[in-house]
């Protein structure tokens, strides 16, 4: 998203791939424990839908949501997660110097960051699209037939790449204006500065939705890129990974068998399935592994809810977004959203 | 001259000045005419059109074309408070009274000894503390993660002149001292110190610093950073300070020293005094871009004022409002810095009693 590269950042960098190998992980999971709190990143501002803030200064998001159901895996509390504010630079950094257990910043997973940042990724909870928007009256069926018009990005983020790449791939000629903050950006475009406008497509979402006229934007098929946002943790701690791909799991799972905060206590009382018993909790099994309590599934639907709950609060119908699933859906449901196996 | 014949002369001149010939007088007009449209617009937008109370939203604004100063009704204790827990804010609060209180009673010229002034900064600076990070007298413990807002910004400028201030007098003391090591090591350290970025350095002391130092130095994010700005501050106005040690005639100090007079008597009554009155200027400026300069601590991860006000109206209800709030916190960063350069300009005139050229 909008890593903006600045000269600190570089700087910070540089001195870190010195230090990065001697960032010791250990347990992070006792860690955790023994802290008492699970340290996520929130925003410095915010990240409309993923990291936000409400009236009374709460943070909340999809983000949030999903370091609080992890919170509530580790201690059964979604209070004890502390959320700190950081810039989209300082996510990898403060990562490795510990100020943060784990990433979850509608980020995702890169071969860079991957092999070159020594970081691990979980399975993804989000598939982001870098899309384009365009005023409905242009009457534009595809990007292609915006040729010789005007689009546009916000500057130095990703987005301007993929843009730029795109437009180069398909052999369309057309004006890129590069903008540097997203308000900015969007105002250019309602005011007619562009023909069309490009973005990650959540926030392009927001953006037509909170225009004032929704109905006159239309978002053109072109798919300029594809970014699986995973939940991202330090390189060599592979008890941790297996804690946020289970969390993601649980949340999934609980979609698909239809278990919700509202009935999850009738559920466990009298589980349909010897595998949804154990999952929530009912048998013994589901959480010696990870160095969990056997509830922890429960606790997760029980207090934060299942995957549609969270992305209907923060981005859906609960939401101003009113965002739909799309990909980021049940595979039963024709997205690609799908758990592991609860055995 | 008068205040009382300036004005009865001050009519004449404006007379001379903007309405001397057809062609000023043509521009004074036109400059007028354009003034007052720029106002009018304004007044137009931020008054007559404007949407007030908390019950308005996108569309009762919209409706009205104006200003939608509902989005600070509704939302002003995020952009003051950022991420502060809602129920302490009352804390807060107190705690930015505090500051202005401490700050307001060290403007007083009566208080102006070491004694009392040190008495009300270390009263006010604990009780700021306790007030922000609890865990005494009952209060719940706040982290500094947490801190947001005003508060942070106070503290933050505050902190680093407290802590700059004294740092600059020293640095500024060895850099003129008579053993060339001292002067040269310390000429080093300030220039090194000038030559980096102001957010290298935050970066360096909120990220890189906590890989190298020893455990039990680390400390909170929040301390490393301000000792940071305040080392940042520090090289700059020793900068200032020498340049005011310039401006003082050598035989000043040669004549203290027949006196027999010792090195803190000369520094502290002859040499310092007027170093700094000559430095007055310059150090009001460097305080006014302190105070402008808390805002890049955003980078290194916390939610100082502007942060905050971004906060407020990156949400789906607000997000067309952006300008009401930039708008309410530069409202609140002019009260500040233009009280600081008033308050500079008296000081400048109270010092120069005595010393005025014409």
């Amino acid at each position: 998203m909008n890593f903006k590269t600045t000269t600190a950042f570089g700087l910070g960098m540089l001195a870190l791939s010195a230090v990065a190998v001697q960032a010791d992980t250990g347990d992070t999971l006792k860690t955790v424990q023994a802290r008492g709190t699970l340290n996520c990143p929130g925003d410095i501002g915010s990240y409309m839908g993923f990291a936000e803030v409400d009236d009374q200064g709460n943070w909340k998001g999809l983000d949030i949501e999903l370091c609080r159901a992890m919170t509530t895996a580790i201690f059964g509390d979604p209070a004890k997660a502390n959320i700190v504010p950081i810039d989209w630079a300082q996510r990898w950094p403060s990562l490795q110097s510990g100020d943060i257990d784990i990433v979850i910043k509608a980020s995702g997973g890169t071969r860079s960051r991957d092999t070159e940042l020594g970081l691990q990724f979980s399975m993804s909870y989000y598939l982001g699209t870098t899309k384009v928007m365009a005023h409905k009256e242009l009457n534009l069926a595809s990007l292609k037939d915006a040729e010789g018009g005007s689009i546009c990005v916000p500057a130095s983020t990703s987005t301007e790449r993929q843009v730029a790449s795109y437009l180069e791939a398909k052999g369309i000629k057309m004006e890129i204006v590069a903008i540097e903050k997203n308000e900015e950006v969007e105002a250019a475009y309602f005011s007619g500065r562009c023909d069309t406008y490009a973005q990650w497509g959540p926030v392009l979402a927001i953006a037509a939705s909170q225009s004032e006229a929704p109905d006159s934007h239309v978002l053109l098929p072109d798919v300029l890129a594809l970014e699986p946002e995973v939940m991202i943790t330090r390189q060599g701690d592979d008890n941790w990974v297996d804690i946020a791909n289970w969390t993601l799991t649980a949340l999934i799972y609980a979609e698909q068998e239809g278990i919700t905060s509202a009935n999850v206590d009738e559920i466990k009382a009298a589980p349909p399935s010897a595998e949804i018993g154990k999952f929530l909790g009912a048998t013994p099994g589901m959480g010696a592994g990870l160095g969990l309590g056997d509830d922890w599934a429960y606790n997760v639907i029980k207090q934060v809810g299942n995957y549609s709950e969270i992305f209907e609060r923060s981005l859906g119908q609960g939401s101003p977004y009113k965002m739909p699933r799309e990909m980021t859906a049940l595979w039963k449901d024709g997205g690609v959203l799908f758990p592991l196996v609860v055995d | 001259m008068t205040s009382a014949a300036r004005s009865r002369t001050g009519l004449k001149r404006w007379r001379k000045d903007y309405f001397g010939s057809p062609g000023a007088a043509l521009m004074t007009l036109f400059s007028l005419a354009a003034l007052g449209a720029i106002l009018w617009v304004l007044v137009d937008w931020g008054l007559i059109r404007a949407t007030f109370g908390a019950e308005g939203n996108q569309e009762t604004c919209a409706a009205g074309g104006g200003a939608c100063w509902s989005v600070i009704a509704v939302r002003w204790r995020v952009i003051l408070f950022g991420i502060y827990p809602f129920e302490e804010q009352w804390r807060a609060a107190l705690a930015c009274g505090t500051v202005a209180l401490v700050i307001l009673l060290s403007c007083i010229p009566r208080l102006w000894s070491f004694g009392r002034l040190a008495l009300i900064w270390t009263l006010g600076t604990a009780l700021f503390y306790a007030l922000m990070r609890g865990g005494v007298l009952g209060l719940a413990p706040v982290n500094e993660q947490q801190w947001g807002g005003l508060p942070l910004t106070l503290f933050v400028f505050v902190a680093t002149g407290v802590i700059g201030m004294p740092l600059a007098i020293g640095l500024a003391l060895l850099r003129r001292s008579d053993y060339p090591v001292i002067a040269r090591v310390s000429g080093w350290i300030i220039d090194t110190i000038r030559s980096l970025p102001l957010l290298s350095i935050l970066f360096t002391c909120a990220i890189v610093l906590p890989f190298m130092l020893p455990g039990f130095l680390i400390g909170e994010k929040l301390y490393r950073v301000v000792f940071g700005a305040a080392l940042f501050f520090a090289a700059y106005q020793a900068e200032i300070i020498r340049g005011g040690f310039q401006g003082i005639p050598s035989g000043q100090e040669e004549a203290a020293k027949a006196l027999g007079l010792s090195y803190w008597q000369r520094m502290g009554r002859i040499v310092l005094p007027q170093a700094f009155r000559l430095a007055l200027p310059a150090t009001i400026n460097q305080f006014v871009i302190a105070f402008m300069e808390t805002s890049l601590i955003v980078v290194v991860g916390f939610m100082e004022l502007l942060a905050a006000g971004n906060t407020a109206f990156k949400t789906g209800d607000w997000k067309f409002a952006y300008a009401e709030v930039y708008v309410f916190i530069a409202a609140i960063y002019f009260t500040f810095v233009f009280g600081l350069s008033r308050y500079g300009a008296y000081l400048e005139a109270r010092m120069n009693t005595g010393h005025a050229k014409d």
